[in-house]
């Protein structure tokens, strides 16, 4: 089969190469464009058992931070317009510390009320005992005219009369100065129920209010709290743990916690306590009408000082301990 | 001597691209016939195999394919999450949406809700943009073969469309398979598509999981099915059950079979028939071989060499048919992502060794027969 370029044929040489090179080629083509099937790692981090728990009996659940005095939704005992606000979101407010007030004029206007009240019945007191002292030495002289010949009967019973009646109109002035202090002392009070305080240490989370708002104390449908404050010196993080995994959860140990995103992140956090009520799994899809037929026990962990990783409202992934794991 | 067979065999050029143009013509329709075959229905896989990263999925115990899912409650997750051996667990979410375009048209769509903070279960790669855009508000991807259906001829990029009446964006073009349908499909956060996906109780479609030992995985997805209660399914078996669907449901294997079965009929015809008549023709040559002592033995190996030449060109011509059909539609959408399985130019090979093996054999018959005397007849 030497090749003879006189008696090159085509049927004979140049095909079979063509057929040769063609499946070559064929070869190349086909290896190339096998598909790529290959597992690749994820790109981002996605939450991970700790290593300690990576082959042992554990629980995962997923869970909202929140402050560990839970949210406290301040609420006005009086509804009005809301004349001072003293708070902003992020604020330190120690106890008592004044939140914001609400219109007072019409209550001080009472106490201005009462207070002439308390000027007035104080003046009639004084107005009472003199004319009870008028009345009352007007008697002693009657009393004391030995001949009763000189003083008629009828004169001595009038001025009997006048001066008990010169008593009562005294002890009515005090009752009047006790009902008028009584009304001060109620305005008073209503000036400080306007005022809200902080009724606990913590930090203000949201203020939902502004200054001229017109808070209402009828909480129509859908209305957000005026301010939302917790302690969040440490805060707590509540993980949900489905129903049918409870049982398992070895409760008191710690959980490994991550927060959504930051999942490299893990920080070991305490247990505080387990919800007694196991309620329905809320699953934050933000529809109107949730419906659920999964429910979960809330367990409660108080997570370490992080610095800004974990703050109130986040959602976080949480694993845990199992019951007969080696921790 | 082996020569003469050749020469003998290409004597006749009429005969020899005869037989050359059956082999090839065979070999074409089982090659490409079977690469379509296998392509079409591993499109039922396709959706298995765009999420790259996951080893197993999980799924509610009635569910069969990445399509044909329904929903479990959203403490699966962490049902999952708690079995020792389980690396990660994130949710994924698939859904038919009805989707109204610029300009007031109905499409159904696929939404696929992929977990928000890793973003797991996107295809691998982008055509255009990257996964980050996802972090935008209303963001969505959309796949590269939907763009070609839902927005032919222009950019997809920064067009508005309304789900469920939320507003969404494409900011992004995906590199993905498309499933068998071809529906156009709209890739985003799980935490969006619960609003792009009209409200139902349970919304959890999958979770992906990644395995601490990958080639464990099967053994995983058993202990996911004992503690979970849940069904397990490694990524092969998945895409196997995607395929399976696709067989159990449409008419394709049996269209497709009937197709190559033809092709090996068609083959065994020509070829028999054009192999025999060459084999008559020449038996006067073959008469005159033996009766100056060529052996048997010998003439079976020239007839060999004869029917491996036709057997070469013809399956090279064949197979280099189907790889520029494949080549020359690559470019079309709707053969996106095609290829020839290594497998498949085998079988054909296999199938072409049968045919001449067959024809062959029916064809020499006569010639060890014949008589060197015959040649003087």
């Amino acid at each position: 089969m030497a090749l003879d370029l006189k008696n090159l044929s085509f049927s004979r040489q140049i095909l079979p190469l063509i057929a040769i090179v063609g499946l070559l080629a064929a070869v190349a083509f086909i290896l190339a464009g096998l598909p790529d099937r290959e597992l690749s790692e994820p790109g981002r981090e996605p939450p991970r058992a700790p290593e300690q728990l990576a082959a042992e009996a554990r629980v995962a659940g997923s869970g909202v931070v929140e402050p560990s005095s839970e949210t406290i939704q301040i609420g006005s005992a009086l509804s009005g317009l809301i004349t001072g606000l003293y708070v902003q979101p992020g604020d330190r407010v120690g106890e008592g510390d004044l939140l914001f007030t609400v219109d007072d004029r019409a209550v001080r206007a009472q106490l201005r009320e009462a207070d002439a009240a308390i000027a007035e019945a104080r003046a009639a007191i004084v107005e009472a005992e003199s004319s009870r002292n008028t009345a009352a030495s007007q008697l002693a002289l009657y009393r004391n005219v030995e001949d009763p010949a000189a003083v008629s009967r009828a004169e001595v019973i009038r001025a009997e009369g006048e001066a008990t009646a010169a008593g009562e109109r005294l002890r009515l002035a005090r009752a009047r100065l006790d009902a008028a202090q009584a009304r001060a002392g109620s305005a008073r009070t209503e000036i400080a129920r306007l005022k809200v305080r902080a009724p606990i240490a913590g930090e203000i989370l949201a203020v939902n209010i502004r200054k001229g708002e017109y808070v209402s104390t009828m909480g129509g449908g859908g209305a957000q709290p005026f301010i939302e404050m917790g302690q969040t010196s440490p805060l707590h993080v509540r993980i949900d743990i489905d129903e049918e995994q409870a049982p398992r959860l070895a409760l008191g140990a710690p959980a490994t916690v991550s927060p959504r995103g930051a999942s490299d992140k893990q920080v070991e956090a305490l247990f505080v306590r387990a919800e007694p009520l196991v309620v329905p799994k809320r699953s934050l899809t933000n529809s109107a009408a949730e419906r659920v037929d999964v429910r979960v026990l809330q367990v409660i962990y108080q997570l370490p000082e992080t610095n800004g990783l974990f703050r109130v409202g986040q959602q976080v992934d949480a694993y845990i301990a199992a019951e007969g794991a080696d921790q | 001597m082996l020569w003469i067979a050749i020469r003998m065999l290409t004597g006749d050029a009429q005969k020899f691209y005869g037989l050359v143009f059956g082999i090839a013509f065979s070999t074409l329709l089982i090659t490409q016939q079977l690469t379509i075959f296998v392509n079409l229905i591993e499109r039922g896989a396709s959706g298995v195999y765009n999420v790259s990263s996951a080893d197993v999925w999980v799924m509610d115990p009635v569910s069969r394919t990445t399509d044909v899912a329904y929903a479990m409650p959203s403490t699966a997750l962490d049902k999952v999450r708690s079995v020792p051996g389980v690396e990660w667990a994130v949710p994924h979410l698939r859904a038919q949406a009805s989707v109204r375009t610029k300009d007031g048209d109905l499409e159904g769509v696929a939404v696929i809700g992929v977990d928000d903070a890793t973003l797991i279960g996107l295809p691998k790669s982008m055509v255009e943009g990257s996964i980050e855009v996802l972090s935008q508000p209303d963001s969505v991807i959309i796949d590269d073969v939907g763009t070609t259906r839902m927005f032919p001829g222009q950019s997809p990029i920064g067009e508005r469309l309304e789900l469920n009446d939320q507003r969404a964006v494409i900011r992004g073009i995906a590199d993905a398979i498309p499933s068998f349908t071809s529906t156009v499909v709209l890739y985003t956060k799980y935490s969006q598509a619960l609003n792009f996906v009209p409200g139902t109780r349970n919304r959890l479609s999958f979770v992906l999981v990644g395995a601490e030992d990958p080639l464990q995985a099967k053994a995983l997805s058993e202990r996911i099915e004992d503690e979970t209660g849940l069904k397990a399914q490694t990524r092969d078996e998945f895409a196997q059950d995607g395929i399976d669907f696709i067989i159990e449901n449409t008419g394709i294997p049996l269209n497709f079979g009937i197709t190559v079965a033809l092709g090996f009929i068609v083959g065994v015809a020509i070829v028999g028939l054009t192999f025999s008549l060459f084999i008559r023709d020449n038996i006067k040559q073959f008469g005159a071989l033996k009766a100056i002592g060529v052996t048997n033995a010998k003439i079976r190996r020239m007839v060999a060499v004869q029917a491996g030449l036709v057997g070469l060109v013809g399956y090279g011509l064949g197979v280099v048919g189907t790889v520029f059909f494949i080549w020359g539609f690559s470019s079309n959408p709707t053969f996106k992502g095609f290829y020839i399985p290594w497998q498949i130019p085998l079988i054909s090979l296999v199938a072409v060794f049968l045919i001449l093996a067959l024809t062959g054999w029916l064809a020499l018959r006569n010639v060890l027969k014949t008589e060197p005397a015959s040649v003087f007849r």
